[in-house]
């Protein structure tokens, strides 16, 4: 910009362009380039969620939670603490379902017990006027009817259809978890 | 079979399945067994998750949550699905292909007979790829929001209704490396 603002002064000076060209010119190469980079800054702000790395379950005791997640949908419990463990959707060295992108995590679950001991947070969070109030898994070859009967087998509670293409059920702490194979998604549900 | 019916008696014996659901499960199954699909009646037990379908968020005015998710992190509003009561905000892969869905929606005003639950989802976490860690919080502030929490790598916001959304990279929010 400096070089191009010089050329265009010295060709003012020497006469090879008019004042009003001179402003009109650096005008236009200031604002094409303030335009440039806005866009770039434009770009740069666009943030892009991939996928859910994780959905975190507060409980008051994560112990029969995780295990009943364990039993019904088969995954693994990983990094166990006093209060929280991870059920990952999948084994170690799994890559997400159709995720192209290298750097994106199994999906997984945190079911925790929160901390009755815990300080109280010196910023507290405020009280949110938000729920979610249940929450989807995908899985693999889903069947409604096979689904309930396996379900059922299991010992789940409150199954209920949801639609056509899935099935609601209550779990061991009666929050609601849906089932459902990869043809419920955004352009059929609802 | 054996197995999927020993399992189910078991599971009448220790009072886990009625009488009812019992029999309701042995003739399913046996119907699944006669149209010939012996084969998933005994090797699908268990399921195996793909990923997370949706999410279902209520509140008071989805407009707002459905604008705060696609400014912030860049969600797609299905057409076609936004019915001025709920839409279903897309990410990742296709739909159908193993893409995941918010649905945002407005309380419903018919009373709910669940009783309530004893568990809750304090918050979910998304995943962003090519985590720059300047290039993210500059993007947060520029769009008019305050990183609420965390740390580098792993940050929290306040959506319109104070849910707390976290979103991180792979390398500080990964279960296998707790």
């Amino acid at each position: 910009m400096e070089g191009f603002a010089a050329q265009k002064l010295s060709e003012f000076e020497t006469g090879k362009i008019s004042r009003r060209r001179l402003i009109e010119s650096l005008t236009l190469a200031a604002t094409t380039l303030y335009s440039a980079d806005a866009a770039k800054a434009q770009a740069d702000q666009t943030l892009k969620a991939q996928l859910i790395n994780h959905i975190s379950y507060t409980c008051p005791n994560f112990k029969p939670a995780a295990d009943w997640y364990s039993m019904v949908f088969n995954l693994d419990q990983i990094g166990a603490t006093k209060r929280d463990v991870a059920l990952p959707f999948g084994k170690k060295g799994d890559e997400p379902y159709n995720v192209t992108a290298k750097d994106v995590p199994l999906s997984h679950l945190i079911i925790r017990t929160p901390d009755a001991n815990a300080p109280p947070p010196a910023r507290p969070k405020p009280a949110s006027q938000a729920v979610i109030d249940h929450f989807a898994l995908t899985v693999a070859d889903f069947n409604r009817d096979r689904a309930r009967a396996e379900l059922t087998a299991l010992g789940v509670k409150n199954i209920r259809d949801g639609g056509l293409r899935s099935l609601h059920m209550d779990d061991v702490n009666g929050y609601d978890v849906q089932i459902c194979g990869l043809e419920n998604n955004a352009l059929t549900d609802g | 079979m054996e197995r999927f019916i020993a399992d189910l008696v078991k599971n009448f014996e220790s009072g886990k399945v009625d009488r009812r659901e019992f029999c309701k499960t042995v003739a399913l199954a046996a119907t699944v067994y006669a149209a010939g699909d012996a084969a998933n009646a005994q090797a699908t037990r268990g399921f195996k998750v793909l990923g997370v379908n949706h999410i279902s968020y209520t509140c008071p005015d989805y407009t707002r949550a459905r604008d705060f998710q696609i400014n912030v992190f860049g969600l797609e509003n299905t057409p076609g699905h936004d019915t001025g009561k709920r839409a279903n905000l897309m990410f990742g892969p296709e739909p159908g292909k193993g893409g995941s869905f918010i649905v945002t929606r407005n309380a419903d005003a018919t009373p709910n007979n669940r009783p309530p639950a004893q568990a809750y989802i304090d918050h979910y976490c998304y995943t962003l790829s090519n985590w720059d860690e300047a290039r993210v919080r500059a993007a947060i502030k520029a769009k008019g929001q305050e990183i609420s929490g965390g740390r580098d790598g792993s940050l929290h916001v306040l959506d319109p209704f104070n849910y707390d959304i976290q979103f991180a990279s792979i390398v500080e929010e990964n279960a296998f490396k707790r």
